[in-house]
């Protein structure tokens, strides 16, 4: 499966894409060192309390967004946090997912229904939307929004497994199992599961770079991590306030706007190629001849 | 179709039981109807009975939402139904905008790459969908905010009209039949304000769609190529039909079943789109005030917003229910399989 | 009898992601009027792909190297190179002169349009002037008929009406219908020919045996059981009394009682229209029930021709052979064929039979070996003849 991921160029171009970004999380420290003394290296330093945006120089190399916090370092830091984010939601939804589309699939009745009716509530929402409800009924932070996020997105994966774990429920070697005395249990984590496997990951990767839009929406919108925080969307709303410069040079704070986008552009792409090279990968019909 | 029911009532009791998580003074906005009551919540809680059991103030509130009372806004000091419905026009004039574009553009472009396969007009689609789909939305409109209204001097501004154009609109000659600009100016048939509407209308509208367009577009290419895989295909080139004839008649009807059963989620998408959209452009919608109340932790402005959505969503998803049992003959309610 | 198809040299290989396949290898063939050809051979061998050419209707990533398929058309000009033919002359004679039906008739019918439909879509594409014929007509016999005040005011739109049809019953080329036509909204003014292309589909629905064929006509095919399905693709393949019907394995996924009703429509076929018939298959008993020749075919090439009294009679190819005595018979032992399946990419050298065949000679490796006449109207590719 690995050639089979290294052939197709866009693929490959995604995985390169997201090495680098595990690289720069993992070595963060080193290349945006926290100044001595700062305490929470979440926090982005400070080089001063004026409100313009300075240009890229020596010592910031991507300049400073209002309020002098270091662009270099909230970019760099804030790739933790995506990757925080961006994790941590998409692995807690899949257990809860697997947890109980697995229990409504297999075990079908009453309790699939209940828990259909209950996905349907969560999944008339649009996501944004409920999400920004949650996250403005608890305190807005970074903690509030994955909670949120979790329980946007956690519909949807118990719903796929559900669908798989019904479709795979008919199959022979099921029948097959059971005729030879296996468990529930067993039949569902060792028969079933695997081969439901395979539209959750490619689901979970595309997910991934959906999650982090979303936080860094809500963030954008003010309702996320706290002002000065290293969070890509943090980064991007303090932009809000400079899209345009002076009259004589209108793009003049276009760093501010453009760098920090441009990480979760990449980022949400990097995690979308590989999702889009599984979904080749799994689906055999659209295989080539 | 009986099913949208539970669905409907789970939701409100899902909004409902949100709200319980607040102490009785902070929810009595909920069931404020004006300014002049907010200063008085004690009376509030009494009238409401917001010290009462679980299920008695459930009865209380649904009857309420009935009654179009949703609380108060402090963003906008207005009821927040009043507030819905104020703020509404602008956003159905983005959306009346955004939906053919998405639907027309995401249809063509999919049936295009599905028909070139593998050459270049596909690759570029996949490409450029694969971007659109990563962009982050409130990014995106920045970047164009910047050169459109920053680098070219104004070209295209944000807000919904220039401020000599709003003195018009709000003046005693222009008729405001609908509050949407663009249909008011045409039935007031008045030139420089659609004009100017439609130069406020094209950044927005165009934010709001690159993302739903890839979606579509990737949607329509497999989905095309699925269809022009089947065996009716290869018989109707056998009855000696011309290739375009084969796409358009016998393909693309097919092809745009499961496009129709993902509408639903289009507009989804719209409206969390709008959000994003309306705040970056100040752009005085319901996607405007909701970003506003959410900052400024309005919390029923926040769950009006939400519940309505809800509502509005289940609707759209059971018209494209009915609509897809329009498309696809297979599908006919009540028919009968051999 | 004349011939009907010549095939000549014949090469299709396809160029796909492990290699090339030799579908089809220099293969002669003739198909004569009136007569119904059998292809038998396992699934690989290169019938299906045969039928496909003759149509030039191979699919990507397969390519006619070579050859010639000459069509000699009994009301024209005489003889066709298909293989050369241009596009558009080709689209004319698929589902007019040669048309073609397969296997599985569920996946064969688009399922979002009424079997009626579908059928009547080969009436509006090629018998356009006769549909333009008829609906002059019936408007010129409600011109003078047409009594009363409403026939009076309706006259001038009749008038119209019987002046368009006659331009489309003329002049196929006329603009003003194609224009028509091609507009949205305004192609509902030509409903007349559609409604005459309904009575030709309703009555050819009745030539194949549909019961009700009104109501079935508005049917959708999901509501149709298989065997009416097939019937309705095989409507929809004679639908223009084509010179040459191509039937791939059309009973192979029905039920045996249905296949005996089948096969019964294509005899009947060949005696009412006088069409020649291609009917392919891997079952010899049906192949002798339709069948009055028949070919063999094995890895992309021709074993055996002959008719089929013949080829039950005196089988003269190992293959055949082996694929009579393959038959399950009661109280006989089950007798299979030695060996696997020629490999399409890397098929064996000299005649592709030779791994499998219990009279191979040195001299079946090196070469292979070429078609010959053997007897009255008997060919067979093998060494030992």
């Amino acid at each position: 499966m690995v050639r089979q991921l290294a052939r197709n160029p866009l693929s490959l171009a995604g995985i390169i894409i997201i090495f680098i970004f595990a690289i720069i999380a993992i070595f963060a420290p080193l290349i945006a060192p926290t100044p001595a003394g700062h305490g929470d290296p979440y926090l982005i330093p400070r080089d001063g309390y004026w409100a313009t945006p300075q240009l890229p120089s020596e010592e910031h190399p991507f300049g400073t967004t209002e309020g002098q916090y270091d662009i270099f370092y909230g970019v760099i830091w804030g790739t933790r946090s995506a990757f925080r984010v961006g994790l941590v939601v998409i692995g807690i939804v899949v257990v809860i997912g697997i947890i109980l589309g697995s229990l409504a699939g297999y075990l079908g009745g009453v309790i699939d229904e209940v828990i259909m009716r209950i996905t349907d509530i969560f999944l008339a929402f649009p996501a944004l939307i409920l999400a920004m409800a949650i996250v403005t009924v608890m305190e807005p932070s970074l903690t509030s929004i994955m909670i949120a996020l979790i329980v946007v997105s956690w519909p949807s994966y118990a719903r796929l497994i559900r669908g798989d774990i019904l479709q795979v429920r008919e199959e022979d070697y099921i029948e097959a199992s059971r005729g030879l005395g296996a468990s529930n249990a067993r039949v569902i984590i060792r028969h079933a599961l695997p081969n439901a496997i395979y539209p959750t990951v490619i689901m979970a990767s595309l997910d991934i770079g959906a999650v982090v839009l979303s936080a860094a929406a809500l963030s954008f919108l003010g309702l996320g991590a706290p002002e000065g925080y290293a969070d890509w969307g943090q980064l991007t709303s303090f932009a809000r306030n400079w899209i345009v410069g002076p009259s004589a040079d209108p793009l003049r704070y276009w760093f501010a706007v453009t760098i920090p986008g441009l990480f979760i552009l990449f980022f949400v792409l990097g995690w979308n190629l590989l999702g889009d090279a599984f979904r080749d990968i799994f689906d055999p019909r659209l295989a080539r001849r | 179709m009986l099913l949208l029911i539970p669905v409907l009532f789970g939701v409100t009791v899902f909004i409902f039981g949100i709200t319980m998580l607040f102490s009785p003074i902070e929810r009595a906005s909920l069931y404020v109807r004006s300014a002049r009551q907010m200063s008085n919540l004690p009376l509030i809680i009494e009238t409401y009975g917001l010290d009462r059991p679980f299920w008695e103030q459930y009865g209380t509130w649904v009857s309420q939402v009935f009654h179009g009372n949703l609380g108060w806004s402090t963003v906008v000091h207005m009821p927040v139904w009043d507030a819905i419905w104020s703020f509404l026009p602008a956003t159905v004039e983005l959306a009346i905008f955004a939906t053919p574009i998405i639907i027309l553009a995401g249809i063509f472009l999919g049936s295009q790459a599905a028909a070139h396969k593998d050459k270049a007009v596909d690759h570029l689609s996949r490409v450029a969908a694969i971007a659109g789909w990563s962009l982050p939305t409130f990014w995106l409109g920045l970047v164009l905010l910047m050169v459109f209204y920053g680098y070219f001097r104004g070209i295209l501004p944000p807000d919904r009209l220039n401020h000599q154009m709003s003195i018009v609109v709000n003046s005693a000659d222009f008729v405001r039949y609908t509050h949407i600009n663009t249909l008011d100016a045409i039935l007031n048939l008045n030139g420089p304000v659609l004009l100017d509407a439609l130069r406020h209308l094209i950044l927005p509208v165009t934010t709001l769609s690159i993302v739903s367009v890839a979606f579509i577009m990737r949607l329509m290419r497999s989905s095309m190529l699925e269809s022009l895989g089947k065996g009716y295909i290869l018989t109707a080139r056998a009855k000696g039909l011309a290739e375009r004839v084969v796409i358009n008649k016998h393909a693309r009807r097919n092809a745009l079943i499961p496009v129709i059963t993902v509408s639903g989620y289009v507009f989804a998408g719209l409206a969390n789109g709008v959000v994003i959209t309306e705040t970056i452009f100040t752009f005085k919608g319901i996607g405007w005030w909701a970003a506003q109340a959410a900052t400024r932790l309005d919390i029923a402005s926040v769950l009006g917003f939400a519940l309505f959505n809800a509502v509005l969503f289940v609707g759209v998803n059971l018209i494209v229910d009915i609509l897809y049992t329009r498309v696809d003959p297979r599908v006919r309610l009540g028919g009968v399989m051999q | 009898m004349e011939d009907l198809i010549r095939i000549k040299d014949l090469t299709v290989r396809f160029y796909t992601y492990e290699g090339v396949v030799h579908a089809i290898d220099d293969l002669d063939l003739d198909i004569r009027q009136g007569e119904t050809l059998g292809i038998v051979g396992e699934t690989g061998s290169g019938k299906s792909m045969t039928a496909l050419a003759i149509l030039r209707l191979i699919p990507y990533p397969g390519k006619i190297e070579s050859g010639s398929i000459v069509f000699c058309d009994k009301d024209s000009s005489g003889e066709l190179e298909l293989l050369k033919l241009r596009e558009d002359k080709m689209r004319a004679i698929r589902g007019n002169k040669i048309s073609m039906v397969f296997q599985e008739p569920g996946a064969a019918l688009n399922p979002v349009y009424t079997i009626g439909d579908q059928i009547s879509e080969v009436y509006l594409l090629h018998r356009r002037q006769e549909l333009g014929c008829r609906a002059r007509d019936r408007v010129d016999s409600l011109l003078s008929d047409g009594n009363g005040l409403a026939a009076g005011l309706k006259r001038p739109f009749w008038r119209w009406q019987s002046r368009l049809y006659s331009k489309i019953a003329e002049e196929p080329r006329a603009v003003e219908p194609r224009l028509l036509n091609r507009t949205p909204l305004f192609r509902r003014l030509l409903w007349r020919l559609r409604d005459e292309a309904s009575r030709l589909t309703v009555n050819m629905l009745k030539d194949v045996e549909i019961p009700d064929p009104v109501r079935v006509a508005a049917e959708y095919p999901h509501e149709l059981s298989g065997g009416m399905k097939q019937r309705a693709v095989i409507a929809m393949a004679l639908a223009c009394s084509p010179e040459l019907l191509i039937a791939d394995e059309p009973t192979t996924s029905l039920d045996v009682t249905i296949q005996a009703q089948m096969l019964e429509l294509f005899r009947r076929i060949k005696v009412d229209r006088g069409a020649s018939v291609l009917f392919i298959t891997h079952n010899l008993g049906v192949a002798s029930e339709v069948c009055d020749r028949v070919a063999v075919m094995y890895a992309g090439r021709l074993c055996e021709v002959c008719t089929i009294e013949e080829l039950f009679l005196h089988p003269l190819h190992p293959y055949t052979r082996a694929l009579l005595d393959a038959v399950p018979m009661p109280g006989k032992e089950l007798q299979t064929i030695p060996g696997a399946l020629a490999d399409a990419l890397n098929p064996p050298p000299g005649c592709r039979f030779h791994p499998r065949c219990p009279s191979a000679t040195p001299l079946c490796q090196q070469e292979r070996p070429k078609l010959k006449l053997v007897g009255k109207d008997h060919m067979v590719a093998c060494y030992l003849y």
